[in-house]
């Protein structure tokens, strides 16, 4: 669950919350928040509306006891905070962990589900505070480990699950469920009640791709205020009261929106489940890998969940400038590329050989004449600078041709209209080598005896440029894909995904952002730094690479000075743990009983 | 060293009969699969004619990385591991591990679970001391205790897979407890058992204690002194042989070790017959125990009922969500034990048993190590041998009594 992964000080997050009673969602059925506090997420700060004289936290506002901060106490640990956080966040920053199901920090606050009541020195006598919606005031001594504050937690927790199912053995929720989880801490034992379950519906069809289980949801209206707030889509409510109470859609509605997979993410539970990912894989087994979203040129940050060099899913990963707390459903889809139809050994023609042997035809078929160099903006920064040395100076080309996936409509939230992931970084690569990008347009104009096409992305129907090929003298063709433009190549060199090497993409905005291998290739699959370094080996170069970082260290000297800002390249955007699913902090660590690396990682100790 | 030699000096010796005959140390290798050593275990040994000048003990053949796999593992997992440690008495290590977990996590266990360890381990206790005195005759020639000692084990081991499903890889401990309950008319069974048992340790006893071969073997072979035995780090009989009353039962009563009555034997020469003979003693102080246990202990729970150390029970985890997720949360993530260290140690039948356990709040350990009571005796074994005549070698290392899976971590 991303919500887990915001930063401990809240001074990250230019907003103050709203302290009156949450829009809307205690009142009835219809959960559309008024518009002024609805807003896209994007560093504007809400509207501080119910706490008078709240100035908006600044995000350079530290925790030194200057005049701006709250000092407030938080089970004896002195912390300061910006004005009008909330104490939830004020506890993580004073490093203590408050159990919540509804808070959530990219959505207004709820403050119903009860697990976050905490003892505050200015409360009511008697009284417990939500702290997700209570901000912290000066002076103020919060108490959450109190003999108080643990029985409503137990009684919180006891009540959830009064009429939960008894479903964790054919859940998808199970190993990352925050009722798992928060029983285990807080409650701990058995059932007191002895009477039926109440039943709901078990399949309510949301979408095409959501299904609600309502019997095991709790209600936390978390999806609600989503489609409501973020996917500006307002088709959930929730229906009926007490034991009754429902998440549904409003009558005839359905949702539509292209971010709502969120909801999956959001759920605290396994009542909205993903119909992509439904049974498909356990929780607990997946290993969760830092990586990019290639599905388009935004570049959303995301876990990559797989098991035994299998992708499962993506999760959108926090990352405040880029996604915040989100990503859409395109991208979410885009794992299928990751494993369906790849090309996972060295061809040529039709036959299987032996990848050094692919290199060597490939080498030759393109020693002859004039090469068009088509590089695809899929690959990564790396791969791109590898490809463009081989063509400047292996080939001897001055231009190359972009091809890529074609673009399609984008929209005013995350989605970019442009469908490829590093357009930027590959026009930077040229640049580095000094050769010319011309669109795709231009490739039809060439006069090229072969091409060498380093990814088998276009933006016109495959089979269509499958035929032109078919005029070419010789093919050489990168692909991980099978598609019709990779078996139309006379020499097939299987391409790495961004999963299973490391690289960096650059952004629409130029943002470079380094992903992680997630799991080895298999058979002869590597990256393309590799197959263009070895063809250019065959070619007479001097260049050896034995990973993508050497060939960042030497390449990227060519690129023009600061194209990429501060960026780092061994900065990554979290340090790997071995098969560790980063899920709520020491509650799951994702490992099976007993769980190895099962494959070691290809290290290739030279290019050729 | 071996000293020069001149090669002319007896031809240049008025007296030939005073001649020294040229000599030179010869090294042998006894091991890894010696008939007359239990274990497998290599001693690269150098010979001065029949006397031992310096022995090497090479351990390593059963290492299996027992400290590094439970990191892999959760809590609970790791307890199949102890049952490979000592594998004549896997109920001693058992307990002893859990007893360590228990002591990090602060757990108190039911008191009928501890007369039930203590029923257990006393009754491996029992199996081990009959392993190690019956092989010991076999060793120095008599087949005859072997059998005996054998047949004795057997019976205490249907008894113990009566109780725990297994006759030597139990498993049988849980946190909190142990895994069920006696079997019914178990404990009548148990008795009976121990009369059977006491009258094969009565014809051991005949057979080696006033035996002239046995008690020229093992007297005065193998001494150590209490003060290097102390520095050795020795514990149990071999430790006790030497002098020294240290019992962890006694110094240290864990379980119900207080409320028996026991004797703990004392040696005086240290040496192999009083090793020997204390294991000899020792089993009738252990079918006391175990009888002692029987009268003393009442019915009730046999295991803790906290559902953050404890599997739920069945019909609860099939019926109720709070079940499901107990066990679940249990199996796939482990049981939590808190923050912290400890070291906890009990008497396991060669000595004292020690558990350092680092727990880091995760349901696996963060580090595991055990103090097995064979590594230090099996490296005071040069100093017990040396100078002494090579057959003298058979007996010590039998009263030593090296498990490869304890020594070997």
């Amino acid at each position: 669950m991303t919500d887990e992964k915001k930063p401990s000080l809240p001074s990250g997050r230019d907003e103050a919350t709203p302290g009156g009673s949450a829009p809307g969602i205690e009142k009835g059925p219809t959960t559309t928040p008024p518009a002024d506090v609805a807003q896209r997420p994007g560093g504007e700060a809400k509207p501080a509306t119910a706490v008078p004289n709240v100035a908006p936290a600044s995000p350079a506002a530290q925790m030194q006891a200057n005049p701006g901060m709250v000092n407030v106490t938080i089970d004896g640990i002195p912390v300061a905070v910006p004005p009008g956080t909330p104490i939830i966040e004020a506890a993580k920053a004073a490093g203590v962990n408050i159990p919540f199901y509804c808070y959530h920090a990219g959505l207004s606050i709820a403050a119903n589900c009860r697990m976050c009541l905490v003892e505050t020195s200015n409360s009511p006598p008697g009284k417990l505070v939500p702290s997700c919606q209570v901000p912290v005031a000066e002076g103020q001594k919060v108490t959450t480990n109190s003999p108080r504050v643990k029985e409503q937690q137990r009684a919180v927790q006891e009540f959830l699950l009064l009429h939960h199912p008894v479903d964790c053995s054919i859940c998808d929720q199970a190993g990352e469920c925050k009722l798992q989880d928060y029983y285990m801490e807080h409650d701990f034992r058995p059932s007191r009640f002895d009477m039926p379950k109440w039943m709901k519906n078990k399949r309510k069809d949301l979408s095409e791709s959501i299904t609600l289980d309502q019997e095991r949801c709790i209600m936390c209206t978390r999806c609600v205020r989503f489609m409501a707030e973020v996917a500006k889509e307002p088709v959930l409510g929730a229906f009926g009261r007490g034991q009754r109470e429902v998440i549904d859609v409003f009558p005839g509605k359905k949702m539509t929106s292209n971010y709502q997979g969120n909801v999956v993410d959001l759920c605290p539970v396994g009542a909205l489940t993903s119909k992509d990912f439904r049974f498909r894989a356990r929780a607990y087994f997946l290993t969760a890998t830092p990586s990019v979203c290639t599905g388009c040129a935004r570049g959303c940050n995301t876990f990559l969940d797989h098991f035994q060099g299998v992708p499962y899913r993506y999760r959108p990963r926090e990352n405040m400038d880029v996604n915040q707390y989100w990503m859409c459903d395109i991208g979410r889809r885009s794992y299928h590329e990751l494993y369906e139809e790849r090309v996972s050994t060295a061809r040529v023609g039709n036959a299987r050989v032996a990848p050094a042997e692919a290199v060597r035809v490939a080498a030759e078929k393109l020693k002859g004449g004039p090469v068009a160099v088509v590089v695809s903006p899929v690959l990564s920064l790396e791969d791109a600078l590898a490809v463009m040395l081989l063509a400047r100076e292996g080939l001897g080309a001055r231009e190359i041709f972009l091809s890529g996936r074609a673009d399609g409509e984008g929209d005013d939230f995350l989605l970019r209209p442009d469908r490829n992931p590093n357009r930027k970084g590959v026009e930077l690569a040229a640049q580095a080598f000094g050769l010319t990008v011309r669109g795709w347009n231009d490739l039809g104009k060439t006069k090229a005896k072969s091409v060498l096409l380093a990814g088998v992305e276009v933006p016109v129907a495959d089979d269509q440029f499958a035929s032109w090929l078919g005029n070419v003298d010789a093919v050489v063709a990168l692909a991980s894909n099978d598609t019709p433009v990779a078996r139309a190549a006379h020499v097939v060199l299987p391409l790495a995904t961004h999963a299973e090497t490391e690289g960096t993409f650059v952004n629409f905005e130029g943002r470079a952002q380094r992903f992680l291998p997630a799991y080895p290739g298999r058979d002869d699959v590597m990256a393309g730094w590799y197959w263009a370094t070895a063809i250019g080996a065959e070619l007479g170069l001097a260049y050896r690479y034995a990973s993508a970082r050497e060939v960042w260290v030497e390449q990227s000297k060519r690129l023009p000075a600061g194209a990429l800002g501060d960026f780092d390249w061994d900065k990554t955007p979290r340090n790997r743990l071995k098969g560790v699913t980063p899920l709520p902090g020491g509650t799951v660590d994702g490992r099976p009983a007993g769980w190895r690396q099962l494959v070691p990682l290809k290290t290739p100790t030279s290019a050729a | 060293m071996p000293e020069k030699h001149d090669s002319t000096e007896s031809r240049v010796t008025e007296n030939a009969l005073e001649a020294r005959l040229p000599t030179k140390t010869m090294s042998i290798n006894m091991g890894p699969s010696h008939p007359a050593s239990h274990g497998t275990v290599r001693f690269n040994i150098e010979l001065d004619g029949e006397t031992i000048v310096k022995l090497d003990p090479e351990i390593g053949f059963l290492h299996r990385g027992f400290e590094k796999s439970c990191e892999n593992v959760t809590w609970q997992q790791c307890l199949p591991y102890t049952d490979r440690l000592n594998y004549v008495s896997a109920l001693c290590n058992n307990f002893g591990f859990l007893t360590a977990i228990e002591k990090l996590a602060g757990i108190e266990i039911p008191e009928r679970a501890k007369y039930i360890r203590t029923i257990g381990a006393e009754m491996h206790r029992l199996c081990d001391h009959l392993t190690c005195t019956a092989a010991m005759g076999m060793e120095l020639g008599g087949f005859a205790p072997f059998l005996y000692g054998m047949e004795a084990r057997e019976l205490l081991w249907d008894r113990i897979a009566e109780l725990t499903g297994a006759r030597v890889t139990t498993s049988y401990g849980r946190i909190g407890g142990v895994e069920k309950d006696l079997p019914e008319g178990w404990v009548q069974k148990v008795k009976d058992t121990l009369v059977k048992v006491e009258e094969f340790r009565q014809e051991i006893d005949q057979l080696l204690t006033l035996n002239r071969l046995f008690i020229d073997r093992t007297r005065d072979t193998g001494v150590i002194s209490a003060e290097d035995a102390v520095d050795f780090g020795f514990t149990g009989p071999m430790l006790r042989a030497s002098g020294v009353p240290y019992d962890v039962r006694k110094a240290h009563p864990y379980w119900v070790y207080d409320r028996v009555e026991f004797k703990v034997p004392i040696g005086t020469r240290g040496d192999n017959f009083d090793r020997y003979y204390i294991r000899m003693q020792e089993m009738v102080e252990s079918i006391s125990i175990i009888n002692q246990c029987f009268e003393q202990m009442e019915p009730g729970p046999h295991i803790i009922e906290d559902w953050r150390y404890v599997m739920p029970p069945k019909p609860q985890v099939y019926s109720t969500i709070e079940g499901v997720i107990g066990h679940f949360k249990l199996v796939m993530e482990g049981v939590k034990i808190p923050k912290g260290e400890v070291y906890s140690y009990t008497e396991s039948p060669n000595g004292e048993l020690g558990w350092y356990l680092v727990s880091d709040g995760s349901g696996r350990p963060y580090k595991v190590h055990c103090r097995a009571p064979g590594i230090q005796l099996v490296s005071g074994l040069e100093h017990m041998v040396k100078g002494s005549m090579l057959p003298d070698l058979i007996p010590t290392f039998d009263a030593i009594n090296m498990i490869g899976g304890e020594v070997e971590q």
